[in-house]
């Protein structure tokens, strides 16, 4: 008998690139994808084989990587969240043209609803854009399958392939049966006849491009077998893909009545216009559904041959996530009766930070600094991670928050339409990502800039992950053209509050960029001793070299 | 059970109480039990002291949707009494509660507790547990999870020796002792209910 274990979707993901042989694994954390990269690292850890599983500084950073990895003739696995590829977007865009040489697997997990991110841009759409192929399983066993395919596609077109989960999907925990593993192996080098089209100067580009666009109906080939019409018997028919697969897959176990409905299950694009062709023909009216933009709706709609239902039209919500209810009213089946709903008013019990966070310390030093220097009404620009918590009542420390590393260039901005002093709050490993050039910026602009650099040693949010910027944080400050006297560390805890509020003020009234860093780890990665390892090795070096 | 339906259990808590860890158990002590299941969750910001919930599907027919619908659940496993009120129309006309008194009210706007319990009373099918006293009796902080698991077992198709594997599996590499006092926990959880109603 085949054993089953239990896997996340997201995890099913990490397991099949594992179990297709991949050398090595790249990502960035990011809720809902984080666990993808955890599964397959797990893994590759345990197999001890010269495979290796490297989080990256940021997501195109960690898509170069696997680009790199490809080009020696080796799979490989990159996993973002949605938002981060656009952070990489101009490498995958870019990789569209290149090729690849080793099979690449781009997962991306959206998160509509917006759960744990701060818009639900749809993947679907990038891969449309860049002209490359783009899986979307509903299960978590398809999750496994479909990557597995996904290895296979991207070598047989010499295209990265998208894997496109959402966040239900990702965190849906059940059964997996998994493929016996392969071993890493690799098709060679990029041939010497080949390498031109690694090449993009534009003579090279614009062949490439060329060679893209003449892809297509090859690409269409790939996808349609894992696309299908299932006929029936009326003339109003459903279109649906991913979790809108899922639901209405399991509304039809109910119903068995359902089934007289034609229907078009997508888990693969491009969609060939042949098979939209063959389903439109066979309906009046359809209802299509799909997570996050209205993809397959505004392709069939545009036809105009058939009455769409969806997104677009009201017959579901524009925004937000689809749910049982949402297809059994688009659907017209009646609703289950429940419970009745307590009439006592239920107040939201918001996330906060956790007792004795470090970060908690920092906003008061920076609060009360700002009262100091007679500027409490300044308006400090925040980033992504647990500190963007402070944007919430009663302590409202930070007024902006938009995407990694966005703080730092935002109060330069600021500061240079006259904003003083200006503020940027922003994590270590936020930083590393992509504060580093915000912070060059500053420093070259010569403005009255405070960068507060709140250091926990992890990527505290996703689940304590290693951050890059570990004890690199002060010499990439220098690096970057902060001067000794304007950079200052500080401990951020209670007993430290008035030289911490004084330190704050100093950088404050320098009229040029300062640096303050807050460092103190992250309570739940001491609880778990994520860094007792690393800060013991440190100390032994340290012995061993220095103090020897 | 019912063959021909899906069965829903339905999770709530405060980030930190262990929801997910419990969710785990279930989904796994189902599957043991020859019934399709599936779980899902919502992490994220959610484990910084926010309400968490979890759903779990269990069924006799395939599953594909993770989710419930509202009025679909047949079990509602509370760590909290606020965070039980939040689900309660979840719940099928048919459906349990089982919920522990014990409040965290490190939040803002936290009702009075009389009117919390009230509210939970008048729920058909509730069963409260003050799991403080319990866990005191027991002389076992985190008894409260375990406690209102082996309530929920009541009502849930799975054998007592499928309970007991999965528990064990769960605490087996924290130790004898551990491993005794969650099982400890478990039965007297059991114990509570009687004569249980549709399991």
């Amino acid at each position: 008998m085949v054993q089953s274990t239990l896997a996340l979707g997201v995890e099913a993901v990490g397991c099949a690139a594992f179990d297709a042989g991949i050398k090595g694994a790249f990502g960035y954390p990011g809720t809902p994808s984080t666990e993808g990269f955890e599964a397959v690292e797990r893994l590759i850890h345990k197999a001890l084989d010269g495979r290796v599983a490297q989080w990256a500084a940021n997501e195109k950073v960690a898509y170069d990587l696997a680009m790199g990895m490809s080009y020696t003739g080796h799979r490989t696995l990159v996993t973002m969240k949605h938002v981060g590829l656009n952070v990489a977007l101009d490498a995958y865009a870019n990789s569209a043209l290149t090729g690849v040489r080793g099979g690449l697997v781009l997962l991306v997990a959206d998160d509509p609803g917006m759960h744990s991110s701060q818009n639900e841009q749809d993947s679907r759409r990038l891969a449309e854009f860049a002209w490359l192929p783009c899986l979307e399983p509903s299960t978590v066993q398809e999750c496994y399958d479909l990557t597995f395919r996904a290895f296979e596609l991207s070598e047989a077109l010499q295209v990265p392939v998208m894997l496109r989960i959402v966040t239900r999907l990702a965190h849906c925990r059940a059964a997996l049966v998994r493929r016996e593993a392969q071993c890493p192996t690799s098709l060679g080098l990029v041939p010497e006849a080949a390498i031109q089209n690694w090449v993009l100067i534009p003579a090279n580009a614009r062949r490439r491009y060329v060679d893209l666009l003449e892809k297509q109906p090859r690409l269409m080939a790939e996808t349609t077998p894992l696309n299908r019409l299932v006929p029936g018997t009326t003339r109003r028919g459903v279109a649906m893909s991913g979790m809108g697969r899922a639901y209405f897959g399991q509304l039809l176990h109910e119903n068995p009545d359902l089934a007289a409905l034609p229907r078009l299950e997508i888990a693969a694009y491009p969609v060939d216009p042949a098979l939209e062709q063959a389903f439109l023909a066979q309906v009046d009216e359809i209802v299509v559904f799909e997570e996050d933009y209205p993809v397959l709706e505004e392709r069939l709609g545009l036809r105009g041959t058939v009455k769409v239902r969806g997104r677009l039209d009201g017959s579901l919500p524009r925004t937000g996530e689809l749910s049982p209810r949402l297809l059994k009213d688009a659907l017209g089946l009646a609703a289950s009766t429940g419970k009745t709903a307590t009439s006592l008013e239920l107040p939201i019990r918001a996330p906060r930070f956790c007792d004795g966070c470090g970060h908690v310390d920092a906003y008061e030093a920076l609060q009360e600094a700002l009262v100091q220097v007679g500027a409490p009404e300044t308006r400090v620009f925040g980033d992504i991670g647990c500190y963007t918590l402070a944007a919430q009542e009663p302590m409202a420390a930070i007024h902006a928050v938009v995407e990694m590393g966005a703080s730092i260039s935002m109060a330069v901005g600021a500061a240079l339409a006259g904003q003083t002093p200006s503020v940027a709050v922003i994590g270590d490993s936020t930083f590393g990502h992509s504060g580093l050039p915000a912070l060059l910026t500053a420093v070259d602009s010569g403005v009255n800039v405070t960068v507060i650099i709140l250091d926990n040693r992890v990527v505290g949010m996703t689940g304590q992950q290693p951050s890059q910027a570990l004890d690199h944080v002060e010499r990439m400050v220098r690096g970057m053209g902060i001067p000794d006297d304007q950079l200052q560390v500080l401990l951020p805890v209670p007993k430290q509050h008035d030289a911490n509020v004084s330190a704050v003020v100093a950088a404050l009234r320098h009229p040029g960029p300062s640096v303050v860093v807050f460092r103190r780890e992250c309570i739940q990665s001491i609880r778990r001793g994520v860094l007792k390892d690393h800060d013991r090795q440190e100390r032994e070096r340290c012995t061993a070299e220095v103090c020897s | 059970m019912n063959a021909s339906r899906i069965h829903g259990i339905v999770l709530s808590g405060v980030g930190g109480q262990g929801v997910l860890s419990l969710a785990q158990i279930l989904l796994e002590a189902l599957r043991r039990s020859g019934l399709q299941a599936l779980q899902s969750e919502i992490h994220g910001m959610s484990q910084r002291g926010g309400s968490v919930h979890a759903q779990v599907c269990y069924s006799k027919l395939p599953l594909t949707s993770p989710i419930l619908d509202e009025g679909g659940a047949d079990l509602l496993i509370a760590l909290e009494p606020l965070e039980a009120l939040r689900y309660v129309s979840m719940l099928r006309l048919d459906g349990h509660l089982v919920v522990s008194e014990e409040p965290q009210m490190d939040m803002a706007g936290y009702p009075p507790l009389d009117d919390v319990y009230a509210a939970l009373k008048v729920v058909r099918g509730a069963h409260l547990i003050d799991t403080e006293d319990l866990a005191r009796k027991l002389n076992h902080r985190q008894a409260g999870g375990m406690a209102l698991l082996g309530m929920a077992s009541r009502f849930l198709p799975v054998e007592d020796a499928v309970w007991r594997d999965v528990i064990s599996q769960r605490f087996e590499s924290k130790g004898a002792r551990v491993l005794e006092k969650n099982l400890e926990a478990f039965e007297a959880g059991r114990g509570l209910i009687h004569d249980p109603v549709g399991a």
